[in-house]
């Protein structure tokens, strides 16, 4: 066994054996696949543009609470001012929660899709 | 500081890494070996080990420094740094491992068929790596001058001597366990030495000497502006970041990279805790830190000056140690990515060029981090971002969920948001920190959607040259993986 060292990718075999992609005749090389990809990857992005955009509209709702807010300059819990709190801490658990929801929702697509093409 | 702590640390931490490198290679033998290695790793691991790349000098010392000095404004560094990986996750995790690049260049390449693309993103990429490799070295000689009182040269130029050794010798990107250790000790080495002084401040009953809310330097608030600019940066930059992607291909398929992109969320979160409860306490209770113009040294010397004696040059030394680990991290991964984007275009991909190519990627930072000053770190690498947003991300992004784009809109693309972004961050330097206009500081807002704009427009103007393959490319994106169970 000599030492090799890996610089890049194996050119012709970069999937690991095993685990490949679904047979090639039931996925680009029929209509009904092709159909089958082109709404996983539609509704896989639905789903993302949904997660991201649902993000960005909290942080956005977080940050103009924080500087509008009324009262909020004054309120302290524990001592400490509310709007390091709430960006010092309190929106990872968001960014979390949005995560875990988006990575249950896209496996669920990927099992449809999967049932779609076992039925086939 | 006693000098003499700060120098220990130093050469403790650079010592353990030249060892590692030394001997790392031992632990993958094979191509093969390494292959495998790559669906035995969970994904916890896997995640300490993106955790403990990403942390990079910024996210070590420059949050708490910048959150000394402008409060509440910093804390939308770490919130950017961290909600990152969540459009990672969304946009590119999956179909990334699932397309089987190693580098953002082979995915380009496979994706569009084209050589030229991969030769632009290569540069790009090149471009990238070296403006962040600056700001670790900055870092790096901030850190050995406050500690040791030796001149700041000694620093960065330690830093990529150890790196050149380490990236030459055995390669740092397949011992995944070494990084997923340094996340960890990045972590203790923040955690440990807050706690300790919370506690003292606590036990004695010290009575702060500023109110948090107040900037100890007197500096205004960011404008709307600036929030929004530094978001877009932070949020589309990461999904570009080129030592972060390679990590991506030691996960077995696109559900465990899911997987993986959640835990370096979680761990992310409960780093960043630590740099905000340094800055916090560094505005209460040694604000002075902000007026010399030591801001981004805070972390470093906060022990030293809240708890003192024995203990404190103890805790000291720990940081150090950490902060050190987070330089020598962070410039091995890009160092390593860097080099094999190099060698493989310039120097045909043999180990020789690799080698030169590692001593190459390493000393050009080097010449550009001794020309030029300190700037606040964690705004430096908040440029890098910018940058990485506006040339990687409309390329990957659009990449991986639109069938239309072509060679000419990426290439297009990309030339158009590295000159904008860079033509940005050039003009800002030249005028000086505080005297550029915000719009030309935090160039992101426009030069994002500027270089997505052309992406797209260039793309329909030359329908004709779609790739033939882009639906066998697509497919392979998207497919999830056949699960074991069902295999025949």
């Amino acid at each position: 066994m000599t030492r090799v060292r890996v610089t890049a990718p194996r050119q012709s075999a970069t999937a690991a054996p095993g685990r490949l992609p679904y047979p090639r005749e039931v996925t680009e090389d029929s209509d009904a696949g092709r159909i089958f990809i082109r709404s996983l990857i539609r509704s896989q992005l639905r789903l993302a543009l949904v997660v991201a955009c649902g993000f960005l509209i909290i942080l956005g709702v977080i940050a103009l609470f924080l500087v509008y807010g009324p009262g909020v300059a004054e309120t302290r819990i524990a001592g400490i001012p509310l709007d390091w709190l709430v960006l010092g801490a309190g929106i990872y658990p968001v960014i979390g929660l949005s995560a875990w929801l988006y990575n249950r929702a896209a496996a669920r697509n990927e099992a449809r899709y999967r049932d779609l093409v076992e039925d086939k | 500081m006693n000098p003499a702590v700060g120098l220990f640390a130093f050469l403790a931490v650079s010592l353990a890494t030249a060892v590692i490198g030394f001997y790392g290679l031992r632990i993958s033998r094979t191509t093969g070996d390494f292959y495998v290695a790559s669906r035995t790793v969970p994904p916890w691991w896997n995640a300490s080990a993106i955790g403990g790349e990403y942390l990079s000098a910024a996210s070590f010392l420059g949050v708490a420094g910048l959150i000394l000095l402008s409060g509440t404004d910093a804390l939308w560094f770490p919130v950017g740094y961290t909600a990152g990986y969540l459009m990672l996750l969304l946009f590119v995790a999956a179909p990334l491992r699932r397309s089987g690049a190693y580098t953002i260049p082979d995915f380009t390449e496979a994706r569009l068929d084209s050589k030229l693309v991969r030769r632009v993103t290569s540069l790009v990429v090149v471009a990238v790596g070296w403006l962040y490799i600056v700001p670790q070295l900055h870092g790096a000689a901030l850190a050995i001058r406050i500690t040791t009182g030796l001149p700041s040269w000694v620093g960065s130029t330690a830093v990529v001597v150890v790196v050149c050794l380490t990236v030459a010798a055995g390669e740092m990107r397949s011992i995944t366990f070494v990084q997923a250790f340094q996340y960890w000790l990045k972590l203790t080495a923040l955690a440990v030495p807050v706690i300790f002084v919370l506690l003292v401040l606590a036990g004695n009953g010290t009575q702060p000497q500023a109110p948090l809310p107040v900037n100890p330097t007197g500096q205004g608030a960011a404008g709307v502006y600036q929030h929004i600019s530094l978001l877009v940066a932070l949020l589309f930059g990461t999904l570009g970041l080129p030592h972060v992607l390679v990590r991506f291909y030691t996960n077995p398929d696109g559900q465990s990279a899911r997987r993986t992109t959640l835990i370096v969320l979680g761990l992310l979160s409960v780093f960043y805790l630590f740099p905000t409860l340094s800055g916090a306490l560094g505005r209460m209770f040694a604000p002075e830190l902000a007026q010399s113009g030591q801001a981004d040294a805070l972390v470093l010397l906060l022990p030293g000056k809240l708890v003192g004696g024995m203990a404190g040059d103890l805790l000291s030394a720990l940081v150090v140690a950490g902060a050190f680990a987070a330089f020598l991290s962070t410039t091995c991964g890009l160092v390593v990515s860097l080099s094999g984007v190099i060698s493989q275009d310039l120097f045909g991909g043999s180990v020789r060029g690799f080698r030169l190519a590692a001593v190459l990627a390493a000393v050009v930072p080097l010449g550009f981090a001794l020309m030029t000053d300190t700037l606040a770190l964690a705004g430096s690498v908040g440029l890098v971002f910018a940058f990485t947003a506006s040339t990687i991300c409309p390329l990957l992004l659009l990449g991986i969920w639109w069938r239309g784009l072509t060679d000419a809109g990426a290439v297009a693309g990309m030339v158009t948001g590295a000159f904008l972004c860079g033509g940005a961050m050039v003009a800002g330097t030249l005028m000086g920190p505080g005297n550029a206009p915000a719009w030309l500081a935090q160039p992101a807002a426009w030069s994002v959607p500027a270089a997505f704009a052309v992406t797209v427009t260039v793309s329909i103007m030359t329908k004709n040259r779609v790739p033939a393959s882009v639906n066998r490319v697509m497919s392979r994106l998207h497919v999830p993986e056949r699960p074991v169970a069902t295999e025949r």
